[in-house]
């Protein structure tokens, strides 16, 4: 059985700091708090930064006793994460799971091995030999992907810029705030009323 | 926090302390595992590992024995955090009432009386104050309290409970202070002054880590209920620690001056292990790498807390708990008379039953789980000669397949007991029993 009053306090603590972490845990449509939606922003001076990268999340039923089930829903090239299916290769994901952990520590061991790729222990051997061989390439089609995967689509940011535009923000500033937040409108409205 | 809320839990301010790190909600019977760090009785109970040495959560240490409650601790979250910890309560309870399965009751009232004998453990001593105990748990037995069988109708107990407890601790206007709380409640089980670097043994009894060395000698016991320490030294409980020099800085700071004196006085060779000590590891690996060690998967000692039970194991044919009562070889050997570590109802007059291993299971069981993390992988046939396998190699299904398929082949034909250990297998919610 999972233990959902515990799911429930990570939520709470994972949205109290999700200005400083940038990780987000949300509940699917679905309502159910054993299938989740986590969300972390790529990190600063790597092929993905700028990129909003979505997780599934799916809780057992021995969850926090075992592991939860991460995959990404959003394409990424890394040697560790599988270009096909999105599955992540992470010990704390396996056997190296401790109830300790939190659905945002996990989330946050994920984006730290977004800047830490671990070729020698390849989720996608096409990627970590890529990585290895030619690493510039490599880093080209990270940032490739990311562009075109990972940001928020064109279209909908065109409809955010307006939706926060006729609110009487001045566009170049609704744009550069929301690149910030990660094209959630939510954060970059409460940003700019902030500033 | 004197907010005047209608809920009174959240009148409590409850500090980061005391906070489980495994259910993240306020700490209820608290256990302290022998590298320092505090969990829920049931946090530490779902978090171990029913085929191999356990992990702590936070650190990773490994551990082998399901420690008892810290009892001092317990009461002190009580007396600190009454409504929350009432709260707690019911709520635990109420999973224990849907599972079947029951954490011990601890009596406030022989603890206050009877700080220095531990409620849990009147083995030890011949004495008229270990009668007293005896009574007081019958007693509470005949109340009906806390026998789990005679819970099936559901409220009265729980209520019954609760007008207990309430009797049991002060009542007061300013709910979850600290300030109520006094030096007394935190005293030294050997030198009966305020706690300095407390640490904490199995059996839930908590010392000065000063204190704990000086009586340590070649085997730690515990002074007050004589139970081996399993894996030398603790680690001091920082958590408490902390807490206590928050609390009283002043004696806090008397007791470290106390101490260093002492500490110039006696020959400082000595140093804290609490975690790896080569012996025990040594243990883990021959267990695991002989063929021939009895193993049984899921079921722990109900006196020194050994899980799962390595050697001999010795089951309760009279108990009817769902959960049963086992001891280990050692433990039967030495006539404990321990109560269960869940509540059962055992009393020496219980006959008991060696009950055999299941080897091939284990084989198969090993296999399926693979190696231990740390030194070479040994796969062991199960005609008991050893394949050195790879070191870098996962636990290959492959090399294995051939094996496998004799196990499972061989499963049928095992004696009646074999089945009947499956049949136990196959529940998804085991239990340390």
């Amino acid at each position: 059985m999972i233990d959902f009053a515990r799911v429930q306090k990570e939520l709470q603590e994972c949205s109290r700091d999700v200005e400083k972490s940038g990780i987000k845990v949300s509940p699917k449509s679905d309502g159910s708090l054993a299938r989740l939606i986590g969300t972390i922003p790529g990190p600063v001076g790597t092929p993905y930064e700028g990129g909003t990268f979505q997780i599934d999340i799916s809780l057992p039923d021995g969850y926090p006793f075992e592991p939860p089930k991460m995959q990404f829903a959003t394409k990424v090239w890394h040697p560790n994460i599988s270009s096909q299916s999105g599955a992540i290769c992470l010990d704390i994901l396996k056997d190296q799971w401790s109830p300790a952990l939190t659905l945002k520590t996990a989330l946050l061991s994920v984006q730290a091995l977004l800047s830490a790729p671990q070729p020698d222990d390849p989720q996608d051997a096409v990627v970590a030999q890529q990585y290895l061989r030619d690493y510039q390439t490599f880093v080209g089609t990270a940032r490739y992907w990311t562009e075109s995967f990972a940001k928020i689509s064109s279209l909908g940011v065109e409809e955010k810029v307006q939706k926060l535009v006729e609110m009487g923000f001045p566009e170049a500033q609704v744009r550069s705030t929301l690149e910030v937040v990660g094209g959630d409108e939510n954060l970059a409205l409460e940003k700019l009323c902030s500033s | 926090m004197e907010d005047r809320t209608s809920d009174g839990v959240k009148s409590e301010e409850i500090s980061e302390s005391f906070i489980c790190c495994v259910c993240l909600d306020l700490l209820y019977k608290p256990i302290v595992l022998c590298c320092g760090h505090v969990s829920c009785f049931w946090c530490v109970h779902k978090s171990m590992n029913g085929l191999r040495e356990s992990h702590c959560p936070i650190c990773r240490n490994s551990y082998n024995h399901f420690p008892t409650i810290c009892q001092m601790l317990h009461f002190l979250l009580q007396k600190m955090y009454p409504i929350a910890y009432k709260a707690r309560e019911l709520q635990v309870l109420e999973e224990e009432k849907e599972n079947d399965c029951f954490s011990p009751q601890l009596d406030a009232h022989a603890h206050n009386l009877q700080a220095d004998q531990d409620l849990e453990n009147p083995a030890c001593k011949e004495s008229s104050a270990t009668m007293k105990q005896l009574d007081s748990i019958s007693h509470i037995s005949d109340n009906g309290t806390t026998v789990p069988e005679q819970g099936t109708n559901g409220n009265p107990e729980a209520t019954g409970i609760a007008i207990d407890i309430d009797k049991n601790f002060p009542q007061n206007q300013h709910s979850g202070n600290c300030k109520q709380i006094s030096v007394a409640d935190v005293l030294c089980a050997a030198c009966k002054q305020m706690l300095f670097c407390p640490v904490v043994l199995n059996c839930g009894h908590v010392y000065c880590e000063s204190c704990a060395i000086g009586i340590a000698g070649e085997m730690l016991k515990c002074q007050v209920c004589q139970s081996p320490q399993p894996k030398g030294l603790p680690k001091v409980c920082l958590e408490l620690g902390n807490f206590l020099e928050e609390q009283f800085p002043k004696e806090y700071a008397l007791r470290r001056d106390a101490v260093r004196l002492k500490e110039v006085d006696s020959n400082r060779g000595w140093q804290t292990n609490g975690s790896t000590e080569g012996g025990k590891q040594a243990d883990i690996l021959a267990w695991w790498s002989d063929p021939h060690s009895k193993v049984h998967m899921n079921a722990g000692c109900d006196s020194c807390g050994m899980y799962p039970i390595i050697g001999d194991r010795y089951r309760c044919t009279d108990c009817v708990e769902k959960i049963g009562f086992d001891l280990c070889g050692d433990c039967y050997n030495t006539r404990s008379k321990l109560p269960g570590r869940f509540n059962q109802q055992h009393t020496p007059e219980h006959k008991f039953e060696l009950v055999p291993s299941n080897m091939i299971r284990n084989i198969m069981l090993r296999l399926v789980t693979g190696p231990i993390d740390d030194g070479s992988t040994l796969l062991i046939t199960a005609d008991g000669s050893e394949n050195l396998e790879d070191l870098s190699s996962p636990p290959s299904l492959s090399g294995v397949t051939e094996e496998n398929v004799e196990n499972s082949l061989a499963i049928p034909a095992t004696s009646g007991d074999g089945a009947e250990e499956h049949q136990d297998d196959s529940q998804t919610t085991e239990y340390l029993n």
